[in-house]
């Protein structure tokens, strides 16, 4: 359950303070498929970074079931997404001097896991890189390093998955299997997924759409989700 | 803490080429402590377990003068008492030796040595041809000889030699010798003689400089009642004693002192590494911050990144230290065995084994990694800094208020390296003196290629495009322009500043300075021989010679209107108690001027006068009127101090004297004299000079200043070789960042390169830009060291050496063109692998 409290995000832009996020209230249910839609500048990497505590809000508070994340130190943020947050970025972000296969192990190793390795094998299998588990990053295709960053960011079963623009960079193929699995994920494990993105098509893909303009924000039920399942 | 140890091997995987680096500069620093502190524990050990043959015997007792009815009664009364005590007689001096055949007219001055039947007590010769060592060789007009001086006279075993009024027969060679003044100033090569003999040559006579030995052999637990019971007694007697322990000590402390300052040496290339390991690192964290932002994002503290990157560090810095013990246990292998025995020969060692000594090693070890933390503590700091944001958000790393962590590892650094410093002197005020002046000489080289930078960066703003961005890259945002700058300036200032004042010592040494100075001195001139001697020179020089008559007075009280010292002991711990040569005239040199009182006219006076050079008067704390007392030949004199002068020692053709006393007291004390002329051009009449003034006057030594000169430039070139290793060492570290820092920041210039490329540049640009950016880099370098060195060179001459400051100006430009030579050609080629790649591939990695 995430739940935002009159967050605002508020910058100094050259002399001039900035507001990215203006006050906003928002409720994400357990379970829930959450597209956050808008144009270019309207805040939503911001409201994704607030909601994985990478960023401070400028005013409100944050909670992630029940426990707010404002008032937590960078280590105690740093544990809190080890456990709970999985991450994927519009840019990948592997850290290039591990292999796949260490890229997704590390989460499981920072949590302490067992039996990680097996579990690597697994989800890397899952996303169908089981052969390119010990290239590095710079020797694998776009599509192929986004899927290894989901393997990354599933690597724990983390309650809550959080995706900035995931198929921005990618054709239209490795889009597809990313949106597949981002709906896969959310229907068999329950998953709570806020999902940034300004294509509408892949929006279409959620339960509910946060439509954001001018830091300002509208929650827009969508009828399509159902259809879409 | 398994991830962590997991993630330090990973990165160290990946990342292990690029601080390879980081390797070689505690490597070379480690490899420099380790190397010195060895090689001279090796000497040390081989020295203090042969200390007895050093002295070669127990106990030695030695005065300068003949033995005084005192001295000898309290000697003989305390040997008296001990039943288990053997005792020989020994006299040292220094003299000439020419060969007999007349047909050689050449002369030399050799350190003679008359021992008595039985010695040496401890230790064993070594001769040449395997010839054991029995005095049978030397009794009866026998001589043993070193083997320069038969190249130097031209002679073989079994050929005479003539010393003072004696012919000898060299009946071997001397290889290694038990006894040997260790470490002494030598006039000349060993020549041994039957002590007999040598009474019998009548080189003793009057004024003579000789040292007279007792050496005694006595009961391991009788040595030091012996030394204590005779020490006081003996000193008033100006008669030194002193066990073969004490010569341990003596050697042990010398050594330990080498040991400390060479390793302090050792320790400042370090420091050098150190600044090198802080750039890498420095550049390393700006590279890993999106793999530690992203490392934060997966859920890791910043404890747990800290703690991959300082072990890490670790790791290397334990590496990079083994390493450097390597490369020490490589240099010590590769040194020639044949140095290692001419060194034992030379110190009078049976061998000497040179090898990494185990407390050399651990310190190395130590100081490696110790130096490594420190340095790079301060850059892995920021990573604490990076937020995960940065993935989202690019650069955005704030700056932040003061941070204390910061400050606190700074004061840490200092602190720590102020420990080691002083760890490796043995001695805080040594170390608090190297890393302050190590911090002026860094933060004056740091501003002043800071100013240099700054003046360049309106060259940024020209019309070429290589050119410009040449210079602007010096000054862009993670540059390493300061770090170089730093490393090779210091590099090249040592070296230049070394340089620099081996020219100035040699020219201050070197008679060519003045009109007609003397460059030939004659000691010992009796004074009926003053007369011959006199005529001899005036014959084959044109000249007559000025004869200074000299005597040799000790001070032993000062009775004045401020300062009275009574005794012998009060004067020695004035640092007077020396014996000095005095002499008395009517007039002042040219190279003396009265500063307070007024000297005395030419009219001989009864009252004894004496005028005192000026740096006496602020340590005995004379005034004028006070009374000093001499003792001179045993005879107690008291004079009055009637004038002070200042003398320029740098003028020798009238000598210096310390003590000038008013003719008419002196006059008829038995007295020598001695003579400054300017010899004959051409090393035939020299010698032929040199050979008939012995011939005439065997107890007369000629000491030709050329020679001396020439012994001087040989040693000085050997202290400037060695400061010149230490020097390219640090030199060499200068290169290493410099190769460092172009391979840090490669990463970096291959994506601007390849956006350059893309963007139409050709490769004939791209080496333009490297070679303005290098060059000028060097050349700032060179400009930085070589400006250091200037001041280094002043101050030294001044201060140190007191000497005259002669700048230089080739040492400089040669220094200046080379350095930046090096760097540009250093940092040119180290970037060419940037024109070899090819853009795309570069920026599809990025």
């Amino acid at each position: 359950m995430i739940e935002l409290r009159n967050v605002s995000k508020t910058v100094v832009s050259g002399t001039e303070p900035l507001t990215i996020v203006q006050p906003l209230d928002l409720s994400v249910a357990a379970g829930e498929y959450l597209a956050v839609v808008g144009p270019s500048g309207s805040g939503k990497s911001t409201l994704l970074g607030l909601i994985a505590g990478l960023d401070l809000p400028t005013t409100g508070e944050i909670l992630i079931d029940g426990e707010a994340i404002t008032s937590l130190n960078e280590d105690a943020l740093a544990q809190l997404r080890g456990r709970k947050i999985g991450f994927i970025f519009q840019f990948f972000h592997l850290v290039p001097s591990l292999t796949a296969f260490e890229n997704v192990l590390v989460p499981l190793e920072i949590a302490g896991a067992a039996n990680a390795r097996d579990r690597v094998a697994t989800l890397l299998r899952d996303v169908g890189l089981a052969g390119r588990a010990h290239h590095y990053p710079a020797q694998l295709s776009g599509g192929e390093q986004q899927r290894v960053a989901s393997a990354r960011a599933l690597a724990n079963d983390p309650p809550i998955l959080l995706a900035d623009e995931p198929t921005g960079n990618l054709d239209s193929a490795n889009g597809q299997h990313i949106v597949a699995l981002l709906r896969s994920v959310n229907a068999t494990r329950r998953t709570t997924i806020v999902l940034v993105t300004h294509d509408a098509e892949l929006a279409a893909t959620a339960d509910v759409m946060l439509r954001l303009r001018d830091g300002r924000a509208e929650r827009v039920p969508l009828v399509s989700a159902e259809v879409a399942r | 803490m398994t991830f962590v140890l997991r993630m330090v091997g990973r990165e160290l995987r990946a990342s292990w080429r690029r601080l390879a680096f980081f390797f070689v500069c505690v490597a070379v620093g480690v490899g420099a402590i380790v190397a010195l502190r060895s090689v001279i524990q090796s000497v040390g050990v081989a020295m203090t377990s042969e200390t007895r043959a050093l002295t070669a015997a127990d106990v030695m007792i030695e005065s300068g003068q003949p033995w005084t009815e005192e001295a000898l009664a309290l000697i003989d009364a305390a040997v008296a008492d001990e039943p288990d005590v053997a005792r020989m007689a020994s006299i040292e001096t220094a003299t000439m030796a020419r060969p007999a055949d007349p047909s050689k007219s050449v002369a030399k001055v050799v350190e003679l040595r008359g021992v008595e039947a039985g010695f040496p007590y401890y230790g064993t010769f070594v001769l040449q041809d395997g010839v054991a060592y029995q005095h049978a060789l030397l009794a009866g007009g026998g001589a043993l000889v070193r083997p320069e001086l038969l190249v130097q006279l031209d002679v073989q075993v079994g050929d005479d030699i003539i010393i003072g009024e004696g012919t000898f027969e060299i009946r071997g060679v001397i290889l290694r010798e038990p006894g040997g003044q260790l470490g002494a100033f030598s006039f000349g090569p060993r020549v041994l003689i039957d002590h007999a003999d040598l009474l019998a040559t009548g080189l003793l006579g009057f004024g003579t400089r000789a040292e007279r030995q007792w050496l005694l052999r006595l009961p391991e637990e009788r040595i030091d009642p012996l030394v204590e019971a005779l020490q006081d007694p003996l000193r008033d007697e100006f008669v030194s004693i002193r066990s073969y322990q004490r010569t341990e000590d003596r050697i042990a402390t010398n050594l330990k002192r080498a040991e400390n300052y060479l390793s302090l040496i050792g320790f400042i290339v370090l420091i050098l590494g150190g600044i090198g390991v802080w750039s890498v690192t420095r550049v390393f964290v700006q590279q890993r911050v999106r793999s530690v932002a992203i490392l934060k994002c997966l859920g890791a503290t910043g404890g747990q990144v800290l703690a991959i990157y300082v072990t890490q560090v670790a790791v290397l810095g334990v590496g990079g230290s083994l390493l450097g013990v390597a490369l020490a246990g490589g240099v010590m292998a590769a040194i020639p065995e044949s140095v290692a025995t001419q060194a034992a020969t030379a110190a009078g060692l049976a061998d000497l084994t040179y090898g990494l000594t185990v407390s050399a090693v651990v310190q190395g070890l130590v100081v490696g990694i110790v130096v490594s933390l420190l340095f790079a503590l301060g850059p892995l700091l920021d990573m604490r800094t990076i937020k995960p944001l940065a993935l989202l958000r690019w650069g955005l790393i704030p700056a932040g208020s003061r941070d204390w962590t910061q400050i606190a590892v700074g004061v840490l650094l200092a602190v720590g390296l102020l420990a080691v410093a002083s760890w490796q002197a043995d001695s805080w005020a040594v170390g608090l003196w190297a890393c302050g002046g190590f911090a002026v000489i860094a933060g004056t080289l740091h501003l002043v290629g800071q100013g240099l930078v700054r003046v360049i960066q309106p060259l940024g703003a020209g019309r070429g495009f290589a050119f410009r961005h040449a210079v602007l890259n010096l000054a862009r945002p993670g540059n390493q322009t300061r770090v170089i700058l730093l490393a090779v300036g210091l590099g090249s200032f040592f070296i230049i500043g070394i340089h620099a004042v081996q020219a100035n010592l040699v020219t201050a040494f070197s008679l060519e300075i003045g009109d007609n100075p003397p460059d030939m001195f004659l000691i010992d001139i009796q004074r009926d021989q003053a007369e011959g001697v006199g005529a001899l020179v005036a014959d084959r020089t044109g000249r007559s010679p000025n004869l200074l008559p000299v005597l040799r007075a000790r001070v032993t009280g000062v009775s004045g209107a401020t300062t009275t010292l009574d005794t012998v002991g009060e004067i020695r711990r004035r640092g007077m108690g020396r014996e000095y040569t005095v002499t008395y005239r009517d007039r002042l040199e040219e190279n003396e001027r009265v500063v307070d009182g007024v000297f005395w006219n030419d009219e001989p006076s009864d009252q004894p006068e004496v005028s005192v050079e000026e740096s006496v008067v602020s340590r005995l704390g004379l005034e004028l009127g006070d009374t000093v007392r001499f003792d001179v030949l045993g005879r107690e004199l008291a004079a009055t101090v009637s004038s002070v002068r200042t003398v320029d020692w740098d003028d020798t053709r009238s000598g210096g004297f310390m003590f000038l006393f008013r003719p008419g007291v002196l006059d008829e004390a038995p007295h020598s004299f001695i003579a400054f002329i300017q010899g004959p051009t051409g090393t035939d009449a020299r010698a032929t000079l040199q050979r008939d003034l012995v011939a005439g006057f065997p107890n007369v030594s000629v000491i030709d200043g050329l020679e001396v000169i020439a012994t001087i430039r040989r040693i000085l070139d050997g202290a400037t070789l060695a400061i010149s290793i230490v020097g390219g060492i640090a030199l060499l570290s200068g290169v290493l960042i410099l190769v460092g820092s172009v391979a840090m920041t490669k990463y970096q210039r291959l994506y601007e390169t390849a956006i350059f490329r893309t963007l139409g540049a050709t490769s004939r640009t791209v080496v333009v830009m490297l070679v303005v950016e290098y060059g000028t880099l060097g050349l700032v370098a060179g400009v930085v060291g070589s400006l250091g060195a200037l001041g280094l060179t002043w101050a030294l001459t001044r201060f140190l050496l007191e000497i005259n400051w002669n700048p230089a100006p080739w040492i400089n430009v040669v220094g200046l063109v080379a350095t930046a030579l090096v760097v540009g050609a250093v940092g040119v080629v180290s970037s060419l692998d940037v024109l070899r790649k090819k853009p795309l591939g570069t920026l599809r990695a990025e």
